[in-house]
């Protein structure tokens, strides 16, 4: 199909973007933007500052609606959907800065990642899933979420993003704004997540990081994919390693 | 990361902290002075001014609340909420008053009534078009028309109907007036909310020429209440007990549902972060008409209780605007966003306009105070705001960008 890197792979597709082209009012950010994810799969988006990785994101989920182009998700056409419609499909974000409420409690952060779903028993079940994940979470339930630390916080924002159910997970930027020791815990954290079965679609500027456990990567530049293949690929590509990996 | 400056050493300004001292001081001289001077100032006396001022200021408190509410969901003055407490009282008072209705009035009267029942079985189902629902919106409509149609309604009836109707009032009026506005700049929003109030005020002026509206409803809660305690006679009436009680009822029913049900902690979370709120799935339309009918119909509980208290209603025209500014006031001295701010900060301004002209009547040398009651909400407005920018348990908005 579309996707030349693909096109001989039978798998079926958790999320496609066809040509998507993304506008901010007359402004394009995304031009034809073709991408795939896979069941379990893990795939990063690498990128400069303001070469649309969080556009893409946000497009993904439908804060941003896409202009041209159309979206699969799940085997059915996804970009018409509503943000909570695309939720309930099995969709979850991990937004920048984490984003946890701060004046809600630990619980009731978590309480909001499963706001869409009615099935108490299997929320329960996620909920302590989640306090597998995080044991320092469920020591601090009835803390509130702005009096925690950067790392916690970000713990709590992945955690609220479990507690949808999620068969697509969308991280932008978790490695932002935290100590290197804590980065390396996190992208453990995300892979376990993974090994679980659930896909992981990361924005990172952490290239190096990312690749090391993603299994795809793309490489946005102005809005545009300029590059994409295995993690492997892209850690040894030339062109690559000038750019974002700091290697001259 | 930017090089860390050394924080001046801040200097405080001890002038608010010498005028709420003054002030205490002198309220505390003066009950003294008092209980020297006559007889007639004894405990009995200032047990009824506190609870006056405790029964006025939960008045102010239950309009304060919808201040704050919509203020915490989206950033936006509602200064049409004043006249929305105006159309309450007026509402409560026609639908008492002048039952039994036409059956065409009726229906026209049921329709909102059946839709503000809608709207609150939608929290507990999500969705209008839910069969539970359409069948209670149904069922209520039908007994509205029945009883709006065939018998008088009662004080307490009437108060239920017309918070349902000035709720979904306060749903129309943000749908038609404020929605279209959403991304515009905030004053945009802040300018039509000036407009709806006074087009509400005119639309009262229109239609309503009587310059006062006596509103006595048949019912126990104004039997007089007479009690002995200590040593002497309070006389009042019931509403110095029900008045507040009905308004403690509504602020533990409103905090029940900000912080156990699932549409309340949506409430609250578009109010930290709207945008994430969004992205967990919560439908902020929803959540910002639940915040417009909860607030109206405190605000209609607050104007019906209004009339109860003063036995009459202004012009509408003018009803709305002084209690709707100092409830703003105090929404603003307890912190403005906050729930449990706007409860005391309501307390605070009933306690300055009732207990200060309480304990300052005329006298044969002395003219009183009463003519000046109505500025001491906003001279407190000053000193508090100068003490405490935010609001007594206002967060720091400084630190919001």
């Amino acid at each position: 199909m579309s996707d030349s890197l693909n096109s001989n792979d039978k798998r079926e597709k958790l999320l496609e973007l066809n040509k998507v082209t993304t506008h901010y009012g007359p402004i394009r950010i995304l031009h034809d933007v073709d991408m795939v994810i896979y069941p379990g799969e893990m795939v990063c988006l690498l990128g400069g500052n303001a070469s649309g990785k969080s556009t893409t994101l946000k497009t993904i989920l439908g804060i941003v609606r896409v202009s041209e182009g159309e979206m699969y998700f799940r085997g059915q056409r996804a970009d018409t959907l509503s943000i909570a419609e695309r939720i309930e499909r099995g969709m979850a974000v991990v937004p920048e800065n984490r984003r946890i409420f701060p004046k809600m409690t630990v619980l009731e952060n978590l309480e909001m990642g499963s706001y869409l779903r009615n099935d108490k028993k299997a929320i329960k079940e996620d909920l302590n899933y989640v306090f597998d994940l995080f044991p320092r979470l469920a020591e601090r339930l009835s803390q509130l979420g702005g009096t925690m630390s950067g790392g916690e916080q970000q713990m709590l924002a992945m955690g609220r993003a479990l507690m949808s159910r999620p068969k697509l997970i969308l991280m932008d930027e978790p490695s932002m704004g935290l100590a290197p020791l804590f980065v390396e815990k996190i992208f453990e954290i995300i892979k376990q997540v993974n090994e679980r079965g659930i896909s992981v679609f990361v924005v990172e500027q952490n290239a190096n990081v990312a690749l090391s456990i993603a299994d795809r990567g793309y490489v946005l530049q102005t809005g545009e994919v300029v590059l994409s293949g295995p993690a492997q690929d892209l850690l040894n590509n030339e062109a690559m390693k000038r750019a974002y990996l700091g290697e001259v | 990361m930017a090089v860390s400056s050394i924080p001046e050493p801040k200097k405080r300004n001890w002038a608010p902290y010498l005028i709420i001292g003054a002030i205490l001081m002198i309220v505390i001289g003066r009950i003294i002075f008092l209980g020297t001077v006559s007889d007639r100032f004894n405990a009995a006396f200032f047990t009824r001014a506190i609870t006056e001022s405790f029964k006025l200021g939960s008045l102010y408190a239950l309009i304060a609340l919808g201040y704050t509410m919509v203020y915490g969901i989206i950033r936006l003055i509602n200064f049409a909420h004043g006249e929305v407490f105006m159309v309450g009282a007026f509402a409560t008072f026609f639908l008492f008053s002048a039952a039994p209705y036409p059956w065409p009035v009726a229906v026209l009267v049921a329709i909102p009534i059946a839709f503000g029942v809608m709207r609150i079985l939608d929290f507990w189902r999500g969705k209008m078009t839910d069969p539970i629902v359409l069948a209670g919106g149904g069922v209520v409509f039908f007994i509205a028309v029945w009883l709006l149609s065939a018998t008088t309604v009662n004080f307490v009836l009437a108060l239920i109907f017309s918070m349902l109707i000035t709720g979904v009032l306060g749903i129309f009026i943000d749908r038609i007036a404020y929605s279209p506005l959403r991304g515009a700049p905030r004053n945009s929003m802040l300018i039509t909310a000036i407009a709806v109030s006074f087009f509400l005020q005119n639309f009262g002026l229109l239609t309503l020429t009587r310059r006062q509206t006596p509103f006595r409803p048949d019912t126990v809660l104004n039997n007089s209440l007479v009690f002995n305690m200590f040593d002497g006679t309070v006389r009042t009436s019931w509403l110095i007990v029900v008045i507040p009680l009905i308004s403690l009822v509504l602020v533990i029913a409103l905090t029940l549902f900000v912080t156990r049900t699932r549409l309340g902690k949506a409430m609250r979370a578009t109010a930290q972060d709207a945008e994430v709120a969004q992205m967990m799935g919560v439908n902020v339309g929803r959540v910002i008409a639940t915040t417009f009918l909860l607030g109206s119909m405190l605000a209609a509980a607050g104007g019906a209780m209004w009339g109860l208290n003063f036995g009459s209603l202004n012009q509408p025209a003018i009803l709305g605007i002084l209690p709707g500014i100092k409830a703003f006031a105090a929404a603003v001295i307890g912190g403005i966003g906050s729930l449990p701010g706007a409860v005391i900060g309501g307390l605070i301004i009933g306690f300055a306009e009732n207990f200060l002209t309480a304990i300052f009547p005329r006298t044969p040398e002395f003219a009183g105070i009463t003519e000046f009651k109505d500025t001491f909400a906003f001279i407190l407005l000053i000193v508090i705001l100068l003490v405490r920018p935010s609001g007594i348990i206002g967060e720091d908005l400084s630190e919001k960008v």
